[in-house]
This record gives structure tokens, sequence and C-alpha cells, in this order.
């Protein structure tokens, strides 16, 4: 990697984790006046950096605001580069469809679950809030996904996601994705009783768990 | 078997003389309470217990009570009739935006002009419905400047209030309601992500419209100390699950200070009274701080976010405890033994030496079974300090 590379690579990232939008944005336009290949700013500056921000956020630095304004920024770089990439036949690391379960709205954690998958490399189809079960089956038959995310806050709700992992099997298309779990309420052992294939306990893990079902 | 292990052999029509009798105890609510506040030990430990409305229709439906209002689970307007007959100790009473919840059973616009739509869910004992914030006046930057509030010093606000305070307070423990005091009606207004990205990238703006409902809900929490309650009860949510959901640092910037002049404000009108706080979550960085500046009483304490027996431990000297009873797991989806052995458990730890309420860790949610429900109570108001 030539210097000056290394030097703009670097510079984006350090801008994408402080959450600096316009330091985002003038980094990306100067690297690509570089000529460096949208694809290297990509997986060298805007992967690495929420990454950074993941770890980060395990660590305890970061909370949620700082995640917010870390992928406002990357998106605001991976806007710019986009347009570039097309043809350019860059396959995502995964297909993941994300939803809050059917009855409930509360859509923070899927949110920031989806920030970090997209900082990660994959590509997010949000179904939303409040998502009936037969859309999932729908978005599965439809969509080709890898994995399906599902959210909830409530013990009320809860009870949807085991309806939905069952509307998958009834349907005949569970061996066609994982699906993984999460939400204030959730355990490991409540994803293990219906039937989950993983569960995670905040965004960070979640794009952890993501990377390791899609090499099952 | 829908009414617990105490009644299952009593007729109808004995019932509710043998639940005033089950809960006549020697002390009064109210002394029962202010006693734990001053880390003694009462008779038994104090309870309080709010509901979401569907929860509270088939409890009085079980308890044949003929009230048939909609309970409003943070206490506005409420006649107290469920409260009562329940043994509970403290009663709420509540001026400000948390009213706006459950206020209709179709889509509204409260007075703060934010919208709610109604949101129902299935549960084994029947459909329930939240109801849920989608609209924020604020979200467009150019409504925030000619954003009128609405006016907190209304009389009319506070006519249920003084009518409670008058025919309760003998007897019991009065709590005024100020909750979503900053935070939560703030990002009502402004909208959650949209709060949480001002408070990192446009502080001037945030510090304004947090100035909103904090200005608000002081003058209310002013209103109800003069009327005579004996502890307000402010709160924000600012714990996720596992971990605070700012920074203690953007806290110590944007809450605190407010929290601090709020309590001292509040106090300075009464040096008696107390001052509780809410936070859903685990919010340990911030606890010392919170005692720092003058309160007393920490809720709700979610056993599965916050160890309390740590918390007793290591605050028990200088703070109380009001909840403690998980609703995440053992309430809605546990056995009425684990229901049992959770209040026994609190008791033996948090409880010794007074300084705790009782008190699930949320309005008591339509999927808990009564049997669940009735252990609770019967835990609690059975089970009294010199027994354990």
């Amino acid at each position: 990697m030539a210097a000056a590379e290394g030097t703009h690579l670097e510079q984006i990232s350090r801008a994408v984790v402080e959450g600096d939008r316009e330091a985002t944005i003038s980094g990306v336009q100067a690297a690509l006046e570089a000529n460096i290949d949208p694809h290297t700013i990509l997986q060298g500056a805007l992967i690495p950096a929420m990454s950074d921000v993941g770890r980060l956020f395990e660590q305890g630095e970061y909370f949620v605001p700082e995640m917010l304004i870390a992928a406002r920024a990357m998106k605001s770089g991976l806007e710019l580069l986009k347009p570039l990439m097309i043809g350019a036949d860059i396959k995502p690391r995964g297909r993941i469809a994300l939803g809050t379960v059917q009855g409930d709205l509360h859509d923070i954690g899927k949110n920031l679950v989806g920030i970090m998958l997209e900082g990660a490399g994959f590509e997010v189809y949000d179904m939303g809030t409040d998502v009936p079960v037969d859309r999932v089956v729908e978005v599965i038959k439809t969509e080709q996904v890898d994995l399906i995310g599902l959210s909830a806050l409530l013990t009320t709700t809860m009870p949807m996601m085991e309806s939905t992992i069952q509307s998958i099997s009834e349907a005949g298309i569970r061996d066609q994705v994982k699906v993984m779990i999460g939400g204030a309420p959730i355990t490991q052992e409540y994803a293990d009783k219906i039937g989950a294939d993983g569960f995670a306990p905040d965004a960070s893990q979640a794009t952890r768990l993501a990377v390791e079902l899609i090499s099952k | 078997m829908e009414r617990g292990v105490l009644f299952a052999l009593i007729p109808v029509l004995d019932l509710q003389h043998r639940l005033s009798s089950w809960v006549k105890d020697e002390m009064k609510p109210r002394e029962r309470v202010e006693i734990a506040l001053n880390h003694e030990i009462p008779d038994r430990c104090p309870m309080q217990i709010s509901f979401t409305p569907e929860f509270a229709e088939r409890l009085s439906g079980d308890l044949r009570l003929k009230d048939k209002s909609i309970h409003n689970p943070h206490g506005g307007g409420n006649t107290y009739e469920l409260e009562r007959a329940l043994g509970e100790d403290m009663l709420l009473t509540s001026v400000g935006w948390a009213n706006s919840y459950y206020m209709d059973d179709k889509p509204y616009v409260d007075e703060w002009l934010v919208g709610w739509k109604i949101q129902p869910y299935q549960t084994p004992y029947g459909t329930g419905h939240y109801t849920e914030i989608v609209g924020h006046p604020l979200a467009d930057n150019d409504a925030i400047g000619s954003y009128q509030a609405p006016d907190p010093h209304r009389p009319e606000l506070y006519s249920a209030s003084q009518q409670m305070i008058t025919e309760f307070k003998d007897e019991y423990w009065i709590v005024g309601v100020t909750v979503t005091t900053i935070f939560e009606t703030a990002w009502a207004l402004r909208g959650y992500e949209q709060m949480m990205l001002d408070m990192a990238l446009n502080p001037d703006l945030a510090e304004y419209i947090l100035d909103i409902p904090y200005q608000y809900h002081l003058v209310a929490a002013k209103k109800l100390v003069d009327l005579g309650v004996d502890m307000i009860w402010i709160g924000d949510d600012v714990g996720t699950q596992n971990r605070m959901l700012i920074s203690p640092s953007m806290w110590r910037q944007f809450l605190k200070p407010r929290m601090a002049n709020f309590i001292s404000e509040i106090k300075s009108l009464n040096p008696r009274l107390k001052v509780a706080y809410h936070t859903d979550g685990n919010i340990n960085a911030i606890i010392p701080e919170l005692i720092e500046i003058g309160l007393d009483v920490l809720n709700p304490i979610q056993p599965a976010s916050m160890d309390p027996e740590q918390l007793k431990k290591t605050y028990g000297d200088q703070l109380c405890f009001w909840g403690t009873i998980d609703e995440q797991h053992t309430l809605p989806f546990g056995a009425p033994s684990d229901v049992q052995a959770e209040v026994r458990q609190r008791l033996e730890t948090v409880g010794r030496g007074g300084g705790l309420i009782l008190s699930p860790t949320h309005h008591v949610q339509l999927d808990t079974p009564l049997d669940n429900f009735w252990m609770m109570v019967e835990t609690i108001t059975n089970t009294p300090y010199s027994s354990l």
C-alpha cells in the first residue's frame, strides 16, 4: 500500500470513528481524487472503522449516540462509493433481513444491529417494526436472504419470535436461512428453546454472530 | 387456578371481606413506607404495584371490584380502589407528559402534539394494547423555534391530585409523579435517535429541547409538593439491558445538572420530601452521582440488569430501593414458587435493615399469570420482617 493511500484511508477511518460526517465525505472525495479504488476505500477504511466502533462499544467507551453518529458518517462515505462500485461485481458478505416482531414497535436495537452489520459489509434488508409472521416468510422466499434477525423489547411480544420460526418451518424454508434473535428480555436459553440459530446481547456481538452463522 | 392459593376455598362473596382482613396490619401504610425510607424496619416490607389497563381489568374482575374506570399505570386520575384492595402502601398521582400513555383506545395526538398509535399484542390471557409514540412534533428543525409547550400552571391539572391527597394522605404515602421528566419527553418531541444525534452533534439545540419538559415538570413537581405529597418520583430511562444508553459523560453534561437543580428546588420547598428516580436498565456507572445530587430512592432495579443485592451492599446506607421483582422472566414466565423465592430473597437481602419498597420492575403486564401475581402479593403482605 502506498504511503499516500494509507494516509487517506486512515483519515477516513478516523473521521468515521469520530462520527465526523463532513470529514468523512471530504476524506472519501480526496481519496477518490487520488485514484484510490472505491473497493479499497470501503474495505480499507469504512469497514475497519465500523469494526473499531464496535470494539469501542464493547469496551464501554462508546454508547448509542456515538454509534449513531459514526454510522451516519459511514453511510455518507458509502453513498459516494456506491455509484462507482456498480458493475464491479462486489458481493456483500451476506444478506440479512432484520425486523422487530409483530406487536412491537421498538426499533433502536434492530437499527443498531443494522448499522453494525452494514458496517461489517453485510447487505441489510430492513423489514421495519411490527413485522407480521407471514411477511418474514415472504421475505425469505423473495429476497434471497441468508439470515433473519428478529428483535423484541417486550415480554408480551417475544413469543412472536417462536411463532415466526414455526411459520418459517411450516413453509418448508427453514433450511434456507439462519435465524438470530435479540432484545432486552431475550436469553440464550430462550433462543435454544424456540429453535433460533443464535442470540446476541448487543449490536456488536450480533455482527460476530452473523459472520459465524453464515460461515456454517 | 386464577385466584391464588389463598382464595381457592373461599366463597366468592367472602372474597372482599377476606381480602380486607388479610391486609389488615397494625401499621398504617404511610407509616410503613416512612419507616422503610428511614432505613429502619417496619412490620412488613412496603408494597407498590401498577398495572397495564388490561391487567387491571382482569384483576378487578378477579376481585369482583365495581370500579370500571380505565386504570392509568402512572396514577393520573385513578380511583385507587384496586391499589387499596391489594394492600398497597404508596398511592401515585401523576401530572405531566407521562399521562399521555394509555390516554385513548384509538390513535391520538396529545396536548404536547406527540402522536400516538394503538399497538395490539396477544397473550395467553387475551389481547392487550400499548399506546406507542409515532409522531414527534419537533422532528423538523423549523418547528422547534415556534413550539409552545402546554402550560403547567393550569389549576385543573392538579385537581385530581389535590382530591386524592385530601382523601388518602392520612393513611397512605403519597407519591407525586413527574416521570418522563427531561430526556424521555424531549425525545418524544424530537424523535429518539434524532435527540441522541443532537446531544452528540448539536449540544445547544439539545439543551434547548431538554429544557422544555424540564421546566414543565419542575413547575408540576413544585405544585405537587405544595399540595402535600410525601415523595416526588422523577424518571428518564437512560439504561439499556446491560449498559447505559448514553455515556456517563453525556449524562453529566445534559441530565445531571438539571436533575440536581430539580431535586434541590423541590427539596427546598419541603426538607422532609423524598425524591425517587426511575430508570430502566443498567445505570451502575452513575449511582454514586445520583446519591451526590440528593436522590433518596432508586427505581426499579431490574434484576436482570443490575444485581439488587450488590447495590444494597454498596449503597444501602445512602440509598433506598423501590422495585426489584423481575418483570422480564419471573413474573410472566416463572412458576409461583419462583415468585415466592424471589420475593423472599429480596426481603432477606435488599430488605435487610429496611430501605426497600417491593414492586414489580414495570407495570404488571397482561402476560402475567394471576397465580404469580397473587403469590407476589401474598408473600409480600404475609411475611413480617420479624419472621425473616
